[in-house]
């Protein structure tokens, strides 16, 4: 694992597109009212409508490459899998004398019903997954940050101490990998819970330094003004409304 | 402690008296921190996760579901403030979202839904009792929000009994992990002196 | 009497009868012992003491016209924060300063603080940018900058808001010959044009000396040795300087102890690398066909500027990476998936970061963590050498122990089991005089008896003191591979 794989840069293509350009406070709550409406339903339509809707959007209106999209998703589509096979073996409708049996294997039971509500809750999945990867891999933490303060009103004393916060990570898939190779020239195998102390330890102690160099700066020290004004835009409303048409239509069509 | 190289570390922290429930920005940057590291371990433990799913019977992969509630019981167990538990909990669901976790942006609303039930207890007792009863009650409360969150979201087709299994697999891998290991990695954490100025 | 400062829980001051007055726009250079307080002076110049540091008083001492040697503040008299006191602080690790993920957003976050029109702000932003020569460097990721472009990007962000007082604490301490020279250019400019008081902690005296207006040397219990402009400090106190640890902006003396001449090279290749490639992005690779040879009894420096990829190759040689072309032996067998035990009879490891390194939670547990007890006893004994002592060590937490001690810990468990290949990233930072000339005598010892030695450093007097030959990596290729002149 490296740190380019963890921390995903949003390239100047990815920033200056329709997506990137769309206030990431929307892009989000895009996201949560889909998957609310999901919940709505178990049919398998709706949830691969949006994941084909979110998918086009991300490499038509994102500048995604398809290529980078999909490997994303073929990783992480593995959970998709593994939640259906539950829903489908652990079904209520399994043991319902009136659904129609498909096979049974000893005391194992399956039915169309519970076929149906597997694939589609797999289905539903597989859209969290693919929303998510495009939500990604088009957001800038510093633009969410801005926005959440300067238009959700979250007190900027959390959220930039988040967001100093967050600088740290490829810093700490650094740390982890050092930590690892000297367990194996200490004779010792690579992981180890341990490894956990060390890794709490280091960035608490850098979270320490940043805290005096950020008070030492004014942090926290009154009232602050901003670098990065961002406001609400067209495309914003746009967005929002096209969303909000795009779940509704895919919601009515499953009846 | 009697160190001659007094100066280099650690960093003591701040005496300022302030009001015990104001947050220093130590606090916060401490409190996000923990959020920001236990992200990045989710990123890992997604993968552990969805493998496991293949390895072993479905349901048993929950055996590792502790991990997920650990930033909500050991934020607070250090930081001893209002909105620790939600606030790390929160902080690793985001890091985690936006590192790319399968989950994506329903990370916020489980992680919500942990912290907001540890948070919970904790506010229950005042944040004033910190004993490991307490922190079972809130690793359990935090497992249990989670649960009601993975039956409405992933689990709606699956019968009561599948249900209940899951919550006794998650409360018991709550207990492990998240308040007996919080434990664990707080009292390593001090060993270490990284927590001077923290409440024992 | 003059000031003092006694940390929470400690038995004695950190720094002691302090008397001194500094005329604003001067260069004050403070110098000392690992441990004589030169931090602590820092931090209360720049008001954190006690308000981010909990401690006790005595004296007096004043920043412009406010005092900041308080009691115990109370909610109604708070502390003077650093901006309130005009001041600012630069700290040592670059990385541990940056807020933000972009440049401009960093050096504008102490504006935004302080709460600056946004009108102003974007005019302020370049300019300060410049003055640090980072024209133009607004939309780049910190995160992808050399230390010394980081160490700069934070000395900019803390002259924004313009303050009349500029605290650095070791500063270069962590950045390369080429970045350290860059950060004293920077602040010799500031210093010529008055913009600014400077209290400056730095161990790099060559850089430093010749840019101070003052130099005031503290000793090992913090009480000053000598204050003055540097050639009267160096004329009349030189040599006490030099007995307490202390760099001087000189040659260094030889070292007290003679040099144990290695064995005989050329006995037994230890570690061979050959056309090795590395690099995640293939267009920008780490290193590119590196090829060397280090036998048994050789002592090798590996020098070049940050990010030329000495820790990369100290890493593939050990088998913590895998090359992307090439081989590579070690003992003559590939180190990569080498299992751990046989690896640790093979090579010892001080990594660049000391922390990274410890397992455990005592040093005692550090020290012994694998060993056989033969080894142990080499251990201990190598404790006693280079000054961690188990009687006083034993129970304390590697974590707790200061940088330099820190580091010698590090050097302990990477020699304790006198593996063929001692591979020491950046084994003398942070190192007073003394530390090092330890350091140099037990290396010539191991290599005595047969083990090589390979060292990432920037240190020019490790390479000379402790090294027979030089590789010297510049651009991800080996540029030089040549013996030390003594």
């Amino acid at each position: 694992m490296t740190a380019a794989m963890l921390a995903p840069e949003i390239g100047p293509a990815q920033r200056e597109s329709l997506l990137g350009r769309t206030n990431p406070l929307v892009k989000l709550g895009i996201a949560l009212v889909w998957l609310l409406g999901l919940g709505l339903t178990i049919d398998v339509r709706p949830p691969l409508i949006l994941t084909l809707v979110a998918l086009v959007a991300g490499i038509q209106l994102g500048s995604l490459s398809p290529a980078v999209l999909a490997r994303r998703l073929a990783l992480l589509s593995l959970a998709a899998l593994s939640i259906a096979l539950t829903n489908l073996l652990f079904s209520t409708h399994n043991p319902d004398p009136l659904a129609t049996e498909l096979f049974r294997a000893g005391p194992l039971r399956v039915t169309l019903e519970a076929v149906e509500a597997a694939a589609g809750i797999g289905a539903r999945v597989v859209s969290i997954i693919s929303v998510g990867a495009v939500f990604a891999l088009t957001t800038d933490a510093t633009r969410l940050v801005d926005s959440l303060v300067q238009l959700a009103r979250v007190s900027p004393r959390f959220a930039y101490g988040l967001l100093a916060a967050y600088q740290a990570v490829p810093r700490l898939a650094n740390d982890l990998g050092t930590l690892r190779g000297a367990r194996r020239l200490r004779g010792l195998r690579e992981w180890h819970p341990r490894l956990l102390v060390g890794l709490l330890v280091r960035a608490i102690r850098h979270a320490d330094q940043l805290a005096i160099a950020m008070d030492a700066r004014g942090f926290g020290s009154g009232p602050r003004t901003t670098y990065r004004p961002v406001r609400w835009t067209l495309l914003d409303a746009v967005a929002a409304a096209a969303a909000f048409v795009i779940l509704v239509a895919a919601l009515v069509l499953a009846g | 402690m009697t160190t001659t190289e007094q100066e280099q570390r650690p960093a003591s922290p701040s005496p300022t008296p302030a009001a015990p429930s104001a947050w220093r920005t130590r606090d916060i940057l401490i409190a996000a921190t923990i959020g920001v590291v236990f992200g990045v371990v989710f990123a890992v433990w997604n993968q552990i996760y969805a493998a496991f799913g293949f390895l072993q019977p479905p349901v048993l992969q929950d055996w590792v579901y502790g991990m997920w509630l650990v930033p909500a019981v050991l934020a607070p167990l250090i930081i001893r403030k209002p909105g620790a538990a939600l606030f790390a909990e929160m902080a690793a669901a985001s890091i985690s979202a936006l590192l790319g976790s399968q989950w994506g942006p329903d990370t916020l609303l489980s992680g919500f839904m942990q912290g907001a039930a540890a948070e919970l207890v904790f506010a229950i007792v005042r944040y004033r009792r910190w004993s490991i009863g307490v922190l079972v009650v809130a690793a359990l409360a935090a497992a249990v929000g989670a649960w009601a969150h993975d039956w409405f979201i992933y689990y709606a087709g699956a019968s009561i009994e599948l249900q209940v299994v899951r919550l006794v697999i998650m409360g018991v891998s709550a207990i492990c992990f998240a308040a007996l290991g919080s434990v664990a990695l707080a009292r390593s954490l001090r060993r270490a002196g990284v927590l001077e100025g923290f409440a024992d | 009497m003059g000031a003092a400062f006694t940390y929470a829980g400690s038995p004695r001051p950190a720094f002691q009868d302090l008397d001194l007055e500094v005329e604003p726009g001067t260069l004050l250079l403070v110098v000392g012992p690992s441990g004589s307080g030169k931090s602590t002076l820092a931090r209360a110049v720049a008001g954190l003491l006690p308000s981010q540091f909990a401690g006790e008083w005595q004296g007096s001492l004043r920043v412009g016209d406010i005092e900041v040697a308080l009691e115990p503040p109370t909610d109604d008299a708070p502390p003077p924060t650093t901006s309130q006191l005009g001041a600012g602080i630069v700290l040592q690790d670059p990385a541990s300063q940056l807020v933000m993920e972009r440049v401009g957003d960093d050096v504008a976050f102490g504006l935004e603080n302080l709460a600056w029109p946004m009108v102003t702000m974007r005019q302020r932003v370049p300019v300060v940018l410049a003055e640090v020569g980072l024209r133009g460097f607004e939309g780049r990721r910190s995160a992808r900058l050399s230390g010394g472009e980081q160490q700069r990007v934070a000395i900019s962000g803390v002259l924004a808001p313009t303050p009349g007082v500029l605290v650095l604490d070791e500063p270069t301490a962590n950045l390369d010959p080429a970045g350290a020279a860059a950060v004293m250019g920077i602040l010799g400019g500031i210093r010529s044009n008055r913009a600014a008081t400077i209290v400056l902690v730095e161990h790099r005296a060559a850089l430093a000396w010749p840019i101070a207006d003052l130099v005031l040397a503290l000793d090992d219990d913090g009480r000053p040795i000598d204050l003055g402009p540097p050639a009267d400090v160096l004329a009349r106190s030189g040599e006490r300087l030099a007995r307490a640890g202390i760099w001087l902006p000189e040659p260094a003396p030889e070292p007290a102890s003679p040099r144990q001449p290695g064995a005989a090279p050329g006995v037994l290749p230890i570690l061979e690398l050959e056309g090795v490639r590395f690099g995640f992005d293939p267009a920008r690779p780490v290193l590119r066909a590196v090829g060397l040879r280090v036998e048994q009894g050789e002592r090798v420096s590996l020098t070049g500027p940050n990010g030329s990829g000495k820790t990369t190759l100290l890493r593939l040689a050990l088998g913590l990476l895998r090359p992307v072309a090439g081989a590579v032996r070690l003992g003559g067998r590939n180190p990569w998936r080498m299992p751990p035990m046989q690896l640790s009879r093979l090579a010892g490891y001080s990594v660049q970061d000391p922390e990274l390194g410890f397992l455990a939670e005592t040093v005692r547990d550090e020290v012994e963590l694998g060993l056989e007890p033969e080894q142990v006893r080499f251990a201990h004994e190598l404790c006693e050498r280079l000054r961690l002592p188990l009687e006083a060590f034993a129970d304390r937490s590697p974590y707790q122990l200061s940088g330099g001690e820190q580091r010698r810990l590090s050097l302990v468990t990477g020699l304790a089991r006198r593996p063929l290949l001692l591979a020491l990233d950046e084994p003398t930072f942070g190192q007073d005089r003394r530390g090092h000339e330890a350091l140099v005598e037990a290396l010539d010892e191991l290599v005595g008896q047969g083990s090589a030695v390979l060292a990432a450093t920037h240190d020019e007097r490790f390479v000379r003191d402790a090294t027979d030959r030089r590789i010297e990596l510049a651009e991800s290729w080996v540029a030089a591979d040549e013996a030390v002149r003594p």
